[in-house]
């Protein structure tokens, strides 16, 4: 498959089933709450509302507040270039990019997201960085020491080729490290994404907010595109997850636009069984307090950890 | 060029150097124009210098040879050797003085009638001279005197603002710092002198005794890491490096700390050699705690400088790491991981000297214009200096090792050479290396907050201050130096196959493995693999997409959702409609969270005093947060009193100042040596 077909494939189903997450997340809520909830494809409207309408802009703010969503949403979909949906539309060897460059690139998005909190003088905003600037730091080392590990296993650090490797062992989930992995991942989603044990995605109460705060005075198509931005960023380390952990292209017996279109739909098929895990994890826990986030960093930092002692002390091999 | 060419240019560079020197001196009357010459004639021999510094490297393995002063005594010729690791540290040297002395041309002019601009640039001058002789002396002794020349004239430069009692705290602290690291080099180098019965740096060290190896190499190690500013011998650096002159910083702490690296490569990895592989892990270990705890210590400041001086703790750490990771890998004969991982080192000893030489002068041009270096008095300083805050924002980025800056090509070489060496079989090394990659980041996840910090509260936001709101753009020769650095971070971010071209020849000359052409693509870093791994990344790729991208999102964004309509209004008040500076977060707002989350590093501490009005609304409410310093604490206090108590109990037993005792403590002395020349 040709690089050109992979980068259309790879940003379209992004750009196309991000905000389908969000939607699916809210509608399992909803009903554990006895509500209707809001259509799913709720934030689809949201967004095309958003940037029809006008932007008012903070009069203390510079450029930089400006330049904040364009960079938050180009590095998400930059970051989705680096993580293909399908093993079987990359072309070999010439993605640009490993999971190191990954973390950069997102590092890139959230710095000048994290300034632009700061931009516009209002205490909220600088609540949200600070905040945003802790949980982001606790939650590195665990997501390097993650992806190292997986990388190790499959011997690159480039995730189409780790991607392909881990197909190699079957069964998804055959081996300890995998479910290490997996929970050590699924935590760092959890404080990446902003939901519900790190974060409330539904409130805009002072105390509790993270990432709304530094949003807080976006409108119109900046806000449209914050938002966006953030939806991407959340369906890339699901789609890490998914195509690292629970590889499906193997079981795909068949070859041409057949299997590439039938391994697509699996992946909607996980990537919605994903975020009714997640919508159910949120469901059950509470909101940490933030001083208690640090007690999951560390309970991820230390899963990803023991993945890593468990596969080069006790040895073994993947496949 | 020629061998003879390249001579001929370092010649005529260090000489002119020297006549810059002396026409300070001799213009120390007029300030403006003893600034412009001194300056000119460094950038000058810096140019001259950089030239036959690339074109030595790329001419190829022979020494450029020459010697100052010959004398009877064999040992003290003072002899210039310049091999290729000598030119690859004058390259950094000569890059930041080319951009420094152009920033000081507007930067001095502060100066002018108040200070004695003649002695300054004098001392300034002098101070770049004696770092070009430490690294290319080719004997011990003649190390060790350029090596004293560079910690004294820095001392002076340390205290030139000396009606500041803070300065000369920080000028004691650093020179009694400095000459303790300087004596356990000196004991090196005498171990070593005993057994080979040569000074010289180029020989060989098969003479001495693998235990003397280990002994030499653990007090080149205290030696040279207290230079460089490694955790727990780094005390002097955050108190001298902010209370120099921000050019001097620049210098001090882009270049000088380097030279410590220098050190650690020609006596440890070039002189002696790796015998073991404990040598790396403990320069690995180092490298994890100076990383994590120099950021972290850098985030709890709001000192502007000394934020930076802690950054540059952080980035000897993770130069460090890289260090012992090539060391570990040649002790156990893996030559090619060794090349790679030191390639990464020297790299990010490159980038430091870019992106943190630019940050002082940043941080430079704030204080010219603010007269104030409190980041919490800042704010809002991006309509006022907007040139300097985009070169602040390169710089902050790079640190953070965000593409497409150069500090993320050295640490990505840094993970893939740890990535490249762990396998299973080997717990030890696979523990220590998953921690360095947990270390590094988290280091720079902390450094971007601390930058967040950095650039967001000084120049974004309302100005807290009567300085910051009056403050205006500074002189464009100031912004010229910063803005050469800042292309330089970007162009090595982008194009990085240039720089590493030129570092793979000097550590294939060191170590006799190339990975040049394990990394392909030539111009462009595109393919790169490993025995491992094969992994690639290309900075270049990454920017063009994410320009692509931002492109397409425009056209999207005008054809989904019409014209960009933009209002002005205030920022949200929850309708006190009063919003002022001091409602914004601060500086140490900013970083409490993290504070408390490591307060175990930290020991914060706050006080709160209320005085007049009831419990719940008193007149006036006092507010103080202290943190304290760990390593100052319960690591150089105690034995600070007890030396101080020692020295006052015994001052006068021995210092009776009577003379006869004193010609009785000259006798037992000639008589004690007299009697040790017997015996042995």
């Amino acid at each position: 498959m040709s690089y050109i077909v992979y980068i259309i494939i790879q940003i379209l189903t992004m750009v196309l089933i991000a905000p389908l997450v969000n939607g699916i997340i809210i509608k399992v809520k909803a009903f554990s709450q006895k509500r209707t909830g809001p259509p799913i494809l709720q934030m689809y409207f949201d967004l095309y509302k958003l940037i029809r309408k006008s932007t008012v802009v903070s009069d203390v703010s510079s450029w930089v507040y400006k330049a904040a969503p364009y960079e938050v949403f180009s590095t998400a979909l930059a970051a989705a270039l680096l993580v293909p949906v399908s093993t079987m539309i990359t072309p070999p060897d010439s993605i640009p990019g490993d999971f190191i460059i990954l973390v950069s690139i997102f590092a890139l998005g959230r710095f000048f997201m994290m300034a632009a909190g700061l931009d516009t003088g209002s205490t909220f905003g600088g609540m949200g960085s600070s905040r945003e600037a802790m949980i982001s730091s606790l939650a590195e080392p665990s997501i390097l020491v993650c992806l190292f590990t997986a990388g190790l296993i499959s011997g690159s650090t480039s995730l189409d080729r780790m991607m392909v490797f881990m197909q190699g062992a079957g069964t998804p989930l055959i081996h300890p490290v995998a479910i290490l992995l997996l929970l050590a991942l699924l935590s760092i989603i959890m404080m990446e994404t902003a939901r519900i044990p790190v974060d409330d995605p539904s409130t805009h109460l002072e105390l509790t907010m993270i990432h709304e705060a530094m949003l807080l005075e976006y409108s119109g198509r900046h806000l449209a595109l914050m938002e966006y931005g953030a939806a991407i960023k959340q369906l890339v380390f699901m789609t890490l997850l998914l195509n690292l952990l629970i590889p499906h292209d193997q079981f795909i017996a068949m070859a041409g636009v057949g299997a590439v279109l039938l391994s697509l739909l699996i992946y909607l098929l996980k990537v919605i069984l994903l975020a009714v895990l997640i919508a159910l994890i949120e469901i059950n826990t509470v909101k940490f307090r933030l001083f208690s986030i640090p007690n999951l960093a560390a309970l991820s930092f230390i899963l990803s950890f023991l993945a890593f002692l468990q596969y080069f002390l006790l040895g073994g091999s993947y496949v | 060029m020629g061998a003879l060419q390249i001579e001929n240019f370092i010649q005529t560079s260090i000489f002119l150097f020297f006549t810059g020197a002396l026409t300070a001196l001799a213009l120390s009357k007029k300030h403006r124009l003893c600034n412009l010459v001194s300056n000119w004639v460094c950038i000058a021999a810096g140019l001259l210098l950089m030239i036959a510094s690339v074109m030595k490297i790329i001419s190829g393995d022979g020494l450029i040879h020459f010697g100052l002063f010959q004398s009877t005594l064999s040992f003290l010729a003072l002899e210039v050797k310049i091999d290729g690791l000598s030119a690859l540290f004058l390259i950094m040297l000569s890059i930041l003085t080319v951009c420094v002395s152009v920033y000081s041309i507007g930067y001095i002019s502060h100066y002018y009638g108040k200070r004695n601009v003649g002695l300054f640039n004098f001392l300034y001058i002098t101070f770049i001279l004696s770092m070009i002789f430490v690294f290319t002396s080719s004997n011990a002794v003649f190390f060790y005197i350029a090596w004293e020349a560079m910690s004294l004239l820095s001392y002076f430069l340390v205290i030139f603002e000396s009606e500041r009692i803070e300065n000369q705290r920080a000028g004691t602290l650093y020179i009694v710092m400095t000459h303790i690291a300087t004596a356990f080099l000196l004991i090196g180098f005498m171990i070593s002198y005993s057994y080979t019965k040569s000074f010289d740096l180029f020989g060989n060290s098969d003479a001495i005794p693998d235990g003397a190896k280990t002994m030499i190499f653990i007090l080149f190690l205290l030696g040279f890491g207290t230079k460089a500013g490694a955790i727990p011998v780094h005390i002097w650096l955050p108190y001298a490096h902010p209370a120099a002159p921000s050019n001097v910083s620049a210098l001090m702490s882009g270049i000088m700390i380097k030279t410590a690296i220098y050190g650690l490569i020609r006596f440890v990895l070039d002189f002696l050699g790796i015998q073991q592989a404990w040598w790396g892990g403990l320069l690995i270990g180092l490298g994890i705690i100076s990383a994590v705890l120099g950021v972290a210590y850098a985030l709890m400041e709001h000192d502007l400088k000394r934020l930076l001086a802690y950054h540059s703790v952080e980035n000897i750490g993770i130069i460090l790491i890289g260090l012992g990771v090539s060391f570990t890998a040649l002790a156990q004969g893996s030559q090619l991981i060794g090349s790679l991982a030191l390639t990464a080192s020297i790299l990010h000893t490159l980038n430091h000297t870019l992106f943190k030489g630019g940050l002082f002068l940043g941080a430079g041009s704030i204080h010219y214009a603010t007269e104030t270096k409190d980041i919490d008095r800042l704010g809002g300083l991006i309509k006022t200096m907007p040139i300097t805050a985009v070169f602040v924002l390169c710089f902050s980025l790079a640190i953070s090792a965000i593409v497409p800056f150069n500090g993320f090509i050295s640490e990505w070489l840094t993970y893939q050479s740890i990535f490249a060496y762990i396998a299973p079989g080997q717990p030890g090394i696979n523990i220590l290396f998953i921690l360095a990659v947990a270390a590094l980041g988290l280091a720079g996840a902390l450094a971007a907050s601390c930058f967040v910090k950095l650039f967001g509260i000084a120049f974004l936001g309302n100005p807290r201050s009567e300085n910051a709101s009056r403050s205006k753009e500074v002189p464009a020769t100031m912004n010229m130096g910063i803005g050469i650095l800042a292309v330089l971070c970007f162009a090595i971010g982008v194009f990085p196959l240039f720089i590493i071209r030129l570092i793979d020849r000097v550590v294939s000359g060191l170590i006799g493995s190339s990975i040049f052409d394990r990394l392909q693509g030539g111009f462009v870093f595109t393919w790169y693999s490993m025995d491992l791994s094969s992994n690639k990344i290309s900075s270049l790729e990454i920017l063009a997409a994410i320009a692509v991208l931002t492109l397409l999102t425009l056209l999207a964004l005008r054809i989904f959702g019409g014209k960009y309509i933009e209002r002005k209004y205030g920022t949200w008040d929850c309708g006190i409609e009063t919003i002022n500076s001091r409602m914004q977060y601060t500086a140490t707002g900013f970083s409490k969270p993290i504070k408390i989350v490591f307060r175990i590093l930290f020991r914060p501490s706050r006080k709160t005093e209320t005085q007049g009005g009831t419990h719940y609304h008193p007149h006036r409410i006092a507010y103080t947060v202290a943190s304290e310093s760990i390593f100052e604490k319960y690591l150089y206090q105690p034995v600070y009193i007890r030396i101080r108590g020692f020295s006052r109990r015994t001052k006068f037993l021995v210092q009776t100042g009577n003379i006869s005792n004193y010609l009785i403590y000259i006798f037992a002395a000639i008589l004690a040596l007299m009697a040790y020349n017997r015996l042995v």
